[in-house]
């Protein structure tokens, strides 16, 4: 439960002012990527740490996984038939045959319809989800933050034990 | 960039390194213990394992793996072995090897400790296993050696007790002609009712009825012809429908009461098997070249032959059980999508060892040494069938060689096998274990050679045996004991080379084995004047007294055939003719109707052309 209020505290943190917008997008973008491509693939180990080595914001990366593995599970069959013409295409044969040679790449499975068309769809949609989301916690601060402070639930959640706990602890900490 | 991010990440993948190289020997070992003896359906134990992992290399010092029909046996063991793991196959849990270097290699050796393995029970089918094909034939030819071994020729007596040899018999004949008398019983009372119990009779009594209301004389014009035509048409089909009965069902009569009398046919086969059994258990021989070459050596050259049958069952076994592995499939929780194989570079087997260097020595100190390739799960991903061939002579210059290969590759598995034994001394050892030849060895050499062929279930195969350059010691077997001895002694003391020949095949149907050798002849010549006449003696008593047996079951159950048949076949043809009889009524009336509509009809032409002439045209 504390671990649960822990994470949740986190994220309300970091949307309000502790991580910059563009650190907030980038995390929501790599978990997203996990999110939506098979989590078994080598390119999420590589997501993987560039999320711990990059400046991104881990709680929001942990949200975009949960969020679009949801997604995904619904629109794996349409990342199938993405992935279908992306390996039927004439253009690309010679390219995927060489890199189908090459072990590292093979690695990647992204001979597999559905690797291959989350990952590329995963990429695109990255493109404007990064300005949006930045636009989206920009908002957020301006006009929503004030606003979520004085709901009922998050001062229930303020007010609680647990909070209080998790507070006295964080100050020792820092 | 976040610094403690990439110390985690470093300090995460030192960690790997680190544990994976202290507890992964122990690990790997234990894990192939466990699944190999699961496998094997006993223990694999394997010592002074040893994994390299960043080159990959796998050795041990010694390999035992437990024969789990005898747990204190090996069914082979090796010394010390080394071999490569192939890297990228295992990102795609394939494991390739290409070479192994095999050493220490010996079969059926003793074990220290019991070996041993109690399968876990997830681990078992819960079905017992069907004995296989190659199982089913060892059994017959195991039966055949014991059959030979029973055989005795030199102590046959005529005064049999036939009485007392009775009581051993159990004279199966009786049952089973009464169980036939049974079925005839049953078949005839169903032909009974078939006869007695329809409504063919009945119905064609009803056409008759509806076709005797036409009264042909009260038809005045073709009109009327015509209703009466059409409704004799509907009748005409019913009673075409009961002719078609009546042809299909005595077709089925006739086939039947056929079978029937070809299964009295089976009496005299019955009462012949009893006779066989009754001399068996007299122990009464046959006398001709293939009893005498299948009783010298049909045991020990058979022997052979299921020794290494035996071994191709094990490869079928495992063989099978490492195939199964591969049809294996992972569940996925997602839809896991399609795989697109632009080439076959990945398109390898489950398990493929592509050559074994193999060194070892035989029970018998041979130094045997050569190569086995492409163990495989898949031959059709390796497109290559086992092949081994193997080799080697100790001291004495006595060589083996065992060649052959183990192909799935075809729609049908076929296994085939070449053993060569040759050199090998036959100095004081006995050349048969039959009572017919017990006299030891002076001198001689020995060949034996095995060519085995298995294709899906047909087997084909020959074991040649050959002494050369040997002399009976007829001195230490002292005087001989009686004629037979005699004459058999005679007969063979010029022979200085004894070659034998098993044919084991089942081409052309059930399993068939003939053993023959250059002195059956010489044997069969030494027997015909005297055991043979004693054999047949006892043979014809046995013969009478089994007859005298059964011959008053076998008379009954003939004549209750016979009457019952001519009874139903009278029956059946009464039947036939009553139903002809009516039947017949029903096309001479359609035949009187006919000719009717055609007389009724040829006056209204003739009434209309001399009205036409009337008026002049």
């Amino acid at each position: 439960m504390l671990l649960i209020i822990k994470y949740i505290a986190k994220l309300l943190k970091a949307l309000s002012s502790e991580a910059s917008p563009s650190q907030i997008a980038g995390g929501v973008i790599l978990g997203m990527i996990i999110g939506l491509t098979p989590i078994a693939s080598f390119h999420n180990l590589i997501i993987v740490v560039l999320i711990i080595i990059l400046k991104v914001n881990i709680g929001m990366a942990i949200l975009g996984f949960f969020v679009f593995s949801g997604v995904a599970y619904l629109a794996d069959p349409l990342f199938h038939s993405i992935g279908t013409s992306i390996l039927e295409n004439q253009g690309l044969q010679a390219t995927f045959t060489s890199m189908y040679d090459s072990e590292w790449w093979a690695m990647t499975r992204f001979y597999n319809t559905v690797v291959i068309g989350s990952f590329i769809s995963a990429v695109i949609l990255s493109i404007p989800m990064f300005p949006v989301t930045i636009f989206g916690v920009n908002q957020y601060r301006d006009k929503v933050h004030a606003k979520v402070q004085k709901w009922k639930i998050v001062k229930a959640l303020k007010g609680s034990k647990v909070y209080s706990i998790y507070q006295t602890v964080n100050r020792v900490r820092s | 960039m976040r610094v403690k991010g990439v110390i985690f990440i470093l300090v995460v993948a030192l960690l790997g390194f680190g544990l994976s190289f202290i507890s992964v020997e122990g690990w790997i070992e234990e894990s192939i213990e466990e699944q190999a003896s699961i496998l094997n359906e006993a223990k694999v134990e394997i010592d002074g394992f040893t994994f390299d992992v960043f080159g990959l290399h796998v050795g041990w010092s010694r390999l035992q793996v437990t024969n789990p029909n005898n747990t204190m046996m090996n069914t082979f063991e090796t010394g010390e072995t080394e071999f490569d793991v192939e890297f990228w196959p295992l990102l795609w849990r394939k494991v390739i090897i290409e070479d192994v270097r095999l050493t220490g290699f010996a079969l059926e050796t003793e074990r220290e400790t019991d070996g041993y393995f109690e399968i876990p029970v997830s681990e078992e089918t819960g079905e017992p296993e069907e004995p296989g094909f190659i199982a089913e034939v060892t059994s017959e030819v195991g039966n055949e050696i014991s059959k030979n071994a029973q055989m005795e020729f030199s102590d046959v007596k005529d005064d049999i007790n036939v009485d007392s040899l009775m009581a051993m018999v159990n004279l199966q004949s009786l049952d089973k002609m009464d169980s036939l008398k049974t079925g005839l019983e049953q078949n005839y009372q169903n032909w009974n009712n078939t006869i007695t119990n329809n409504t063919v009779e009945e119905d064609v009594k009803n056409i008759r009825t509806t076709v005797e209301a036409i009264d042909i004389n009260k038809l005045k014009d073709p009109k009327q012809a015509i209703a009466a035509l059409n409704s004799l048409k509907k009748v005409t089909a019913q009673a075409d429908s009961i002719r078609t009965f009546i042809t299909t069902t005595k077709s089925t009569f006739q086939t039947d009461l056929a079978n029937s009398k070809e299964s009295l046919g089976s009496i005299d086969t019955w009462i012949q098997e009893d006779i066989d059994r009754a001399a068996n258990v007299a122990k009464l021989p046959e006398i001709n070249a293939q009893s005498i070459g299948t009783a010298l050596f049909g045991g020990s050259l058979l022997g052979d032959f299921n020794s290494y049958l035996e071994y191709l069952g094990m490869a079928r076994t495992y063989g099978s059980k490492l195939i199964g592995s591969d049809d294996e499939e992972e569940k996925i929780e997602r839809y896991e999508g399609v795989n697109y194989e632009f080439t076959d570079k990945y398109d390898w087997p489950s398990f493929w060892v592509k050559n074994i260097e193999l060194s070892g020595r035989t029970n018998t100190d041979i130094d045997l040494s050569g190569q086995v390739t492409d163990i495989s799960s898949d031959q059709e991903k390796t497109g290559k069938p086992i092949i081994f061939d193997l080799g080697g002579e100790d001291e004495n210059a006595v060589s083996l060689t065992v060649d052959g290969e183990i192909n799935y590759l075809g729609e049908e598995p076929k296994e085939q096998v070449k053993v060569a034994y040759q050199g090998f001394s036959l100095q004081s050892t006995k050349i048969s274990p039959s009572e017919l030849l017990p006299y030891d060895l002076t001198q001689g050499t020995g060949r034996l050679s095995v060519d085995l062929s298995v294709i899906d279930k047909r087997i084909e195969s020959e074991v040649e045996y050959l002494a050369e350059n040997i002399n009976f010691d007829f001195e230490s077997a002292g005087s001989p004991k009686n004629t037979v001895e005699s004459l058999i002694r005679s007969a063979i003391s010029d022979t200085d080379q004894i070659n034998a020949t098993a044919l084991i095949n089942n081409t052309s149907g059930p399993l068939n084995v003939r053993v023959r050798s250059n002195i059956d002849d010489l044997f069969l010549n030494a027997l015909k004047g005297t055991v043979t006449k004693e054999v047949e003696e006892a043979k014809r008593k046995i013969q009478n007294e089994v007859e005298g047996r059964v011959n008053d079951k076998k008379a009954e159950v003939e004549t209750f055939a016979r009457e019952k048949e001519a009874e139903l076949r009278s029956e059946y043809d009464k039947y036939e003719a009553r139903v002809n009889e009516q039947l017949k009524v029903v096309d001479e009336k359609k035949a009187e109707l006919e000719k009717k509509k055609k007389e009724l009809e040829d006056a209204i032409k003739n009434r209309a052309q001399d009205a036409i002439k009337k008026i002049g045209f």
